[in-house]
């Protein structure tokens, strides 16, 4: 008897430390939402998406699908697009760039540029609000530049700005010391988007963690390391804009459940779409595929410090035996024009057309090679990063191309933070990389590829030739119109001849979208506007 | 001490009273775990900074000067040397219960993956429930109808099961389920409440499960049958008492022993099977935040859920060693 009842309290104890264990756990769960409400706005739960697809045109809330999470507001120390295309929603530029990459007056009505090149006169439009409801001034301008001028940052200022003046309530004029002729382009990126003066009597960390600007929209909750959803700003300027009630940034960091989020209806737009997927969100009912060419040129870097590399014999003949136009073709599904010159041709004196570059043939590619000090061939590496399919691709079909003139190329892939490190410290022989322009300016990525001067040493290939220096700054200083084109035409053919990178192809920009959604802009850095947009139910 | 005034800590002490004496017992236990967690701890913390890549260079991206990184660098302390940056993780550790501040999301790491546990933990207890439940129900089955159709099939699906990898599984439960019929939310946790978490968590659950059912099913059905054979059980069932009655409270009790020492290890492997399982259904628990910190080299993150994971597992065995104890038989001879 004894015994029994001792083995019952043994089965009692069991059970209740098992509904212990299981209460705690759900006691973990169901406080999480009290936990987050008593914490501070920035740790809120992600917005709910139902119903977002059967929402009336106007109004409704628009779910995008991202890779990375937006971690910071602060313009002027970020660069990477995650906080950026978060960043340009709220902080509005002068300038701006349409669709097509062309410049328009954004904020600014009008622009003047001297005839010296000098002196730039913007007058603000009428009514500029902020969103808190704040009239827009000169004095907020002259704030947000001198801000930017005095960080630095990643995508600094780089014209050698004199002084900037407002020289009444809507009138900014800035004076540079020597010409530049980049800089009204350049004041069309994101870090260049104009904020209220002294933060708005705001502490730095407090403003950017409750950022108020002139864009579409307003953050309304932010996790930093989740989801961001933003508010439509009543205040804008676009009459009528946004048509949404809100937008919603979904971390979604996984390429196939983005890819099923957007199928099943979960999100309305995805930001990444892999080649390899975006004919099967073309072919199907429910969604579709939004292009636009990029500013973006994939291209095989070539170490001139490595023996190899060094000797411009070798850097030719390995562009002479790589099959351009079929590399594209079979990495790309035929998403992308393959690559001549090294401007995308969205960029303005772009040379694809006009420049000759090394066209494929086996038979001169050997004789280039037997031309240089390695005439029987040799051994090296090409650095790729993990994680891209498309990169592995071609890093496949560049062996294989190398392999039929005596180049045993090695693939060494790596894992992106690995990668970065690696050519960092220049500890590469040949990559594959994309070079890509921030503005639509010729400079953008001229400047960061062939400058020796620059931090990144002709894109960390140690490129180095005087009279393409002397072009590059030629060409910053020559005011727009023929004269420049013909010095970036002959840059790009020198570049083209002496190949320290090899172009391969101009990458489309894929946005997947849900069919019934209308009005999204996509610009060609691969940001996208969305005052435009509405959903149109299904 | 007031050991006989508690009786149920009494029990649990004398239960587990494997070793002669349960001080002597808890002690050591504790002694144990403190180890496995400064190993952990420490193995991590530099494991992680002999691996190429700058937490620096991710956040700044490939366009970032050289002196924008120092910069940041110097802020962020990673400048000093690797044995002054563990002392200082030591402190903060140790005064603070923090390990660092997140360099990506510049936000306590502590509270990053406070906020991100009770999903993974409850992920592992829907797929430790679902696992027993199952494995239970295949078992009794199996070991009932052994050698017949019922015990083969039962055999051999698990086979075949831990053979498809998890990721996989995943996969396919989510284009059937979720994408054409709409059963399910493809990814994340999708609205407010206990309920819709649990509904959200139902197919991950099921991926997980899905990894730990064939070794559960394999040792519970050999242990059952064993106990099946074994001279009480015919004594019982001699005795006249119902089948059910025997099998449910003394066979399946009885051989549930290895498959709960079992289960308690392959928590461990569950609490890394969740990244994989997390990635894959989009959710929002410590197995993405490691992944994504991982890729970031968000140090302070990584080297906290390295210390919160070891501090579970290691509570998961202790608890796993007690109950044990309770369902023993061996340790009433001793009390």
């Amino acid at each position: 008897m004894a015994n029994r009842s001792r083995q019952q309290k043994k089965s009692v104890l069991v059970i209740s430390l098992f509904l212990i264990l299981v209460l705690a756990l759900a006691g973990c769960s169901t406080s999480k939402p009290d936990a987050s409400a008593s914490g501070s706005p920035s740790q809120s739960e992600p917005a709910s998406t139902e119903g977002a697809s059967t929402q009336p045109a106007a109004g409704g809330t628009f779910t995008y699908a991202r890779a990375a999470s937006v971690t910071s507001f602060d313009l002027h120390n970020q660069i990477t697009a995650n906080n950026a295309f978060a960043i340009d929603k709220v902080f509005e530029p002068l300038v701006a760039f349409d669709n097509e990459g062309k410049l328009v007056d954004w904020l600014a009505a009008s622009h003047e540029i001297s005839s010296d090149g000098l002196t730039y006169t913007f007058v603000l439009r009428d009514g500029l609000k902020f969103s808190n409801g704040t009239d827009v001034t000169a004095q907020d301008a002259v704030f947000s530049l001198q801000r930017h001028l005095d960080v630095g940052g990643p995508l600094a200022i780089s014209a050698k700005v004199d002084s900037l003046t407002a020289q009444d309530n809507k009138t900014l004029v800035i004076k540079l010391q020597t010409p530049y002729t980049p800089f009204i382009t350049e004041l069309s990126n994101f870090s260049n988007g104009i904020l209220p003066k002294d933060f708005g009597g705001k502490t730095e960390e407090e403003f950017f963690k409750n950022p108020i600007g002139t864009g579409p929209f307003v953050v309304k909750s932010w996790d930093p390391a989740g989801d961001l959803t933003f508010e439509k700003n009543t205040h804008y300027w676009q009459q009528g804009k946004p048509y949404l009630d809100e937008l919603v940034y979904k971390l979604v960091n996984d390429d196939s459940q983005a890819i099923n989020q957007l199928k099943a209806g979960e999100v309305d737009a995805i930001e990444t779409v892999a080649l390899q997927n975006a004919s099967e969100l073309k072919q199907g009912s429910d969604t579709t595929v939004a292009t636009n060419g990029s500013w973006v040129t994939e291209q095989l870097f070539l170490n001139t410090l490595d023996e190899h590399f060094s000797d411009v014999h070798v850097r030719r003949a390995l562009a002479l035996s790589i099959d351009r136009e079929g590399l594209t073709n079979a990495v790309t599904f035929g998403l992308a024009k393959a690559a001549t010159s090294l401007l995308p041709p969205a960029i303005p004196y772009n040379a694809n057309d006009t420049v000759k570059s090394l066209t494929f043939n086996t038979e001169e590619a050997k004789a280039e090679l037997a031309k240089s000090k390695f005439p029987n061939g040799f051994s090296t590496t090409l650095l790729i990063a993990s994680g891209n399919s498309s990169r592995a691709q071609e890093a496949q079909i560049i062996q294989a191309a190398g392999k039929a003139i005596g180049i045993d190329i090695k693939i060494e892939s790596v894992e992106l933070a690995a990668f970065r490190e690696r050519f960092f410290k220049y500890n590469f022989s040949a990559m594959i990389n994309s070079g890509q322009a921030d503005s639509p300016e010729a400079n953008s990525i001229l400047a960061f590829q062939t400058d020796p001067d620059g931090f990144s040493k002709s894109y960390w290939t140690h490129y180095t030739n005087d009279e393409v220096t002397k072009l590059l700054r030629e060409g910053q200083q020559t005011p727009d119109g023929d004269g420049r084109a013909q010095i970036y035409t002959k840059l790009q053919q020198i570049l083209a001849d002496e190949v320290p990178y090899i172009p391969l192809f101009y990458p489309e920009i894929l946005i997947g979208v849900r069919s019934n959604v209308q009005g999204l802009v996509v610009l060609p850095n691969n940001s996208v506007r969305f005052q435009d947009v509405q959903l149109k139910g299904e | 001490m007031t050991l006989t005034s508690n009786s149920v800590f009494h029990k649990i002490i004398r239960s587990t009273a494997t070793i002669a004496s349960p001080r002597r017992w808890l002690v050591r236990a504790l002694l144990r775990a403190a180890s496995v967690i400064v190993c952990v701890v420490t193995a991590v913390f530099f494991l992680i900074r002999l691996v190429p890549g700058d937490p620096v260079k991710m956040i700044l991206g490939e366009y970032a000067t050289a002196a924008a990184i120092e910069k940041m660098q110097h802020k962020l302390g990673l400048d000093l040397t690797p044995w002054e940056q563990f002392l200082r993780f030591l402190n903060n550790l140790l005064v603070h219960g923090d390990t660092g501040s997140s360099i990506v999301y510049e936000a306590s790491s502590r509270q990053l993956i406070f906020d991100r546990i009770p999903v993974t933990l409850l992920l592992i207890a829907m797929a430790c429930i679902l696992s027993i439940v199952i494995s239970m129900v295949l078992a009794i089955l199996a070991a009932t109808h052994k050698n017949g159709i019922l015990d083969h099939l039962i055999r051999i699906l698990p086979a075949v099961t831990l053979g498809m990898p998890v990721f996989w599984v995943g996969l396919l439960l989510i284009l059937i389920f979720s994408v054409h019929l709409g059963w399910f939310p493809v990814g994340g946790v999708t609205g407010k409440g206990f309920e819709k978490t649990l509904y959200s968590l139902t197919l991950p659950a099921i991926t997980v499960a899905f990894s730990q059912i064939p070794s559960l099913v394999r040792s519970l059905r050999a242990q059952m049958l064993e106990v099946l054979e074994s001279d009480f059980v015919v004594t019982l069932k001699a005795a006249g008492i119902p089948r059910r009655v025997v099998l449910v409270k003394h066979v399946l009790r009885n051989s549930a022993l290895p498959a709960l020492m079992l289960l308690g290890v392959n928590m461990a492997y569950m609490m890394g099977g969740t990244l994989v399982v997390e990635k894959a259904f989009g959710l929002r628990g410590i197995g993405s935040l490691l992944f994504q910190s991982i890729s970031n080299r968000d140090f302070p993150v990584i080297q906290g859920i390295a210390f919160y994971s070891a501090l579970f597992v290691v509570i998961v065995g202790l608890l796993v060693e007690i109950i044990a104890g309770v369902l023993d038989p061996r340790t009433k001879g001793e009390s």
